[in-house]
């Protein structure tokens, strides 16, 4: 069998997540073996960039109004397009304050002269393209991307951990943040993956990853609103990584709700 | 059965000279906040939080690791069989008898019908010591008739002030015992005394009480109760109770590849019946989509179907996953009001 045609690309993002493929120190000579790299700006001056590829890595979320184009020339030419890290697959920090226009915005941080950027509301790849695989994380984590391509190589669809932090959390043995801390604690709204990462170092859970497939927003607000916790400090934190994914006008309006 | 006595000015010796059996395991008491216990290696007898309750997670830690690999494999060479810690000698020490009684219910789990010989190789390998406690609020095992055991351990120390009356409870533990003669006495009458005193004002300190008479012809009755949809509201499947159970003891086998696509490890890791995927099947259909389904099987499972299959709840009262539910959801709770037909939603903390 032929090596999998293989593609990088960063749409607008720090280019973490692409980072940790080149992380990956003792994995990439087998990694770069078993698949051709084909497109990669980030990590190759010799690039093909209109040759079909199979697998295509899209970091990034879809915030300049470029973005769209690129992704969608890139799902065209991919069999497999997978979403690299929380801001293709959520929005990420860019969407943070999707509420404010993008023009004030602009204006505030540029002033109001400067006209360079055509800046949009964040999106996740999934609002323009189809998406095959959501592959999380602020950044991936190295061994869950690592899995991934074995996966494929394999022929495989690969599996995603579909429960919280908590567990992981649980088996690290952390004290809890929200028991013992009343702290705004993430964790069991968002995929695991990290091993508890910020609850190990003694830090509530950020939600990086992004929510869980089933994300119950109901025991929630009302596990914190006994916690005599404010319902703005909870949609604060959970816009942070995935607004978009964390609604959170509905997550105003059940609280309201619940608070009544 | 023998009983011996410890001395408390040869606690320590005893404890250092266990490390020639093996990993000697203790209770500690977190450094990050003080009054939250874990189980961890001895370095130094001093280290013992002789008083501890309920470390966050339970001993069966040791026995049915959270993440294992159980086997290698590779398409063209077959496969090598993997058992962790195959040749570690451990000696649990401290165990209250609450989380004996969840390894005696994890034994019959893991052996009854099918042997997991990757638990029984490490329990095999493994010295239980018990130790006496004294019950806070959340503690219930004299409800779930937990609260004592004959049973179960190598030796069990029970604290009777000026040292401990050490009960032997298998030939292993005498050797124990007999091999460090010189760090034991006679058990004199004022010990006996002092021991009965102890165990009154025990059975005294019990605070919580649940009523397990007939709770699973009450559960059966009560399948389609409305606190478990209530339950279900609160919730927040997020599978810290079963992480924290001394018997819940549900695991998911999964591959881990290699990059060669023709290699790589079976893993074997805890699961939890609260997660959406748990009762997921091929084809795509879940037996327990909904999540109130979810948590009204933990109750089940626990308090009914174990009975049945085993004789026995496999609850032992030990809190742990009333202290840690985020969300506040306490089993006692729960139980007493499904007896009493009166469930409704209650703002507890
Ligand atoms: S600290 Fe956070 S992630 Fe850990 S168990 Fe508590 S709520 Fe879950
Ligand atoms: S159900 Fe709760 S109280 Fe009962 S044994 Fe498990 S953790 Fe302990
Ligand atoms: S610990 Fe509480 S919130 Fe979490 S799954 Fe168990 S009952 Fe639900």
């Amino acid at each position: 069998m032929s090596k999998p045609k293989v593609g990088i690309f960063g749409l607008t993002s720090c280019a973490g997540d692409q980072l940790v493929i080149l992380n990956c120190e003792d994995q990439l000579m087998e990694l770069a073996n078993a698949v051709d790299i084909r497109d990669w700006e980030m990590a190759k001056s010799q690039n093909d960039e209109e040759c079909p590829l199979d697998i295509a890595l899209v970091e990034g979320s879809v915030a300049q109004v470029r973005d769209i184009e690129t992704v969608k020339k890139i799902r065209e030419r991919s069999k497999i397009l997978v979403a690299l890290g929380t801001c293709a697959v959520w929005g990420g920090i860019p969407a943070m304050k999707n509420d404010v226009p993008r023009e004030v915005m602009l204006e505030e941080v540029y002033g109001n002269d400067v006209r360079f950027i055509e800046s949009k509301a964040a999106q996740p790849l999934s609002s323009f393209v189809k998406v095959d695989f959501n592959l999380p994380g602020c950044p991936i984590e190295k061994e869950e991307f690592l899995q991934m391509m074995a996966s494929f190589l394999h022929g495989d669809i690969p599996e995603i951990l579909n429960f919280s932090v908590c567990s992981e959390c649980k088996m690290k043995e952390n004290v809890c943040q929200i028991v013992y801390k009343n702290q705004v604690c993430c964790g069991p709204l968002t995929r695991a993956g990290c091993g508890a990462r910020c609850p190990s170092h003694n830090v509530p859970c950020t939600g990086c990853h992004g929510p869980i497939e089933e994300v119950h927003y109901d025991s929630h607000i009302k596990m914190f609103q006994l916690k005599g916790i404010k319902p703005e400090e909870i949609v604060h934190k959970m816009q942070v990584y995935a607004a978009p994914a964390w609604m959170p006008e509905k997550l105003m309006e059940e609280m309201q709700h619940e608070g009544e | 059965m023998k009983v011996s006595k410890l001395p408390k000015a040869n606690v320590n010796k005893f404890l250092e000279s266990l490390q020639d059996f093996g990993e000697v395991i203790i209770p500690k008491e977190k450094q990050e906040q003080p009054g939250v216990y874990m189980f961890d290696t001895m370095t130094d007898p001093s280290e013992v939080a002789w008083e501890y309750l309920r470390t966050i997670i339970p001993p069966k830690k040791y026995l049915t690791k959270p993440k294992e690999v159980i086997f290698k494999f590779d398409s063209q060479r077959g496969f090598e069989e993997v058992i962790e810690d195959a040749e570690q000698k451990r000696v649990l020490f401290g165990l209250h008898p609450c989380d004996i009684h969840g390894i005696k219910i994890l034994d019959v789990v893991f052996t009854h019908q099918y042997t997991d010989p990757y638990y029984t190789r490490r329990r095999n390998n493994t010295v239980i010591i018990g130790l006496s406690c004294i019950p806070d609020e959340k503690c219930f095992c004299k409800s779930m008739h937990t609260d004592y055991t004959e049973d179960g351990f190598d030796l069990a120390l029970s604290d009777i002030g000026d040292g401990y009356l050490v009960a032997i409870g298998t030939s292993l533990g005498d050797d124990l015992v007999a091999e460090r003669a010189d760090l034991f006495t006679e058990v004199e009458e004022t010990d006996r005394r002092k021991y009965l005193d102890f165990r009154k004002k025990r059975n005294q300190s019990f605070k919580l009480d649940l009523d397990i008479d007939d709770l699973p012809y009450i559960l059966d009755l009560e399948q389609h109760s409305p606190i478990w949809d209530e339950l279900g509201k609160r919730c927040l499947t997020c599978g810290s109770c079963s992480m924290v159970c001394p018997t819940c003891y549900c695991f998911n086998v999964y591959d881990e590849l290699n990059l060669d696509a023709r290699s790589g490890r079976r893993i074997k890791q805890w699961d939890a019946c609260l997660f959406k995927d748990y009762a997921l099947v091929a084809g795509g259909h879940n037996f327990r989509e909904d999540r109130a389904e979810r948590v009204k099987n933990r109750y089940y499972h626990k308090q009914f179907r174990m009975v049945e299959q085993y004789g026995k709840p496999s609850c032992v009262g030990c809190g742990r996953c009333i202290n840690a539910c985020p969300a506040g959801i306490d089993v006692v709770e729960v139980l007493t009001k499904v007896r009493e037909g009166s469930y409704a939603e209650t703002e507890s903390s």
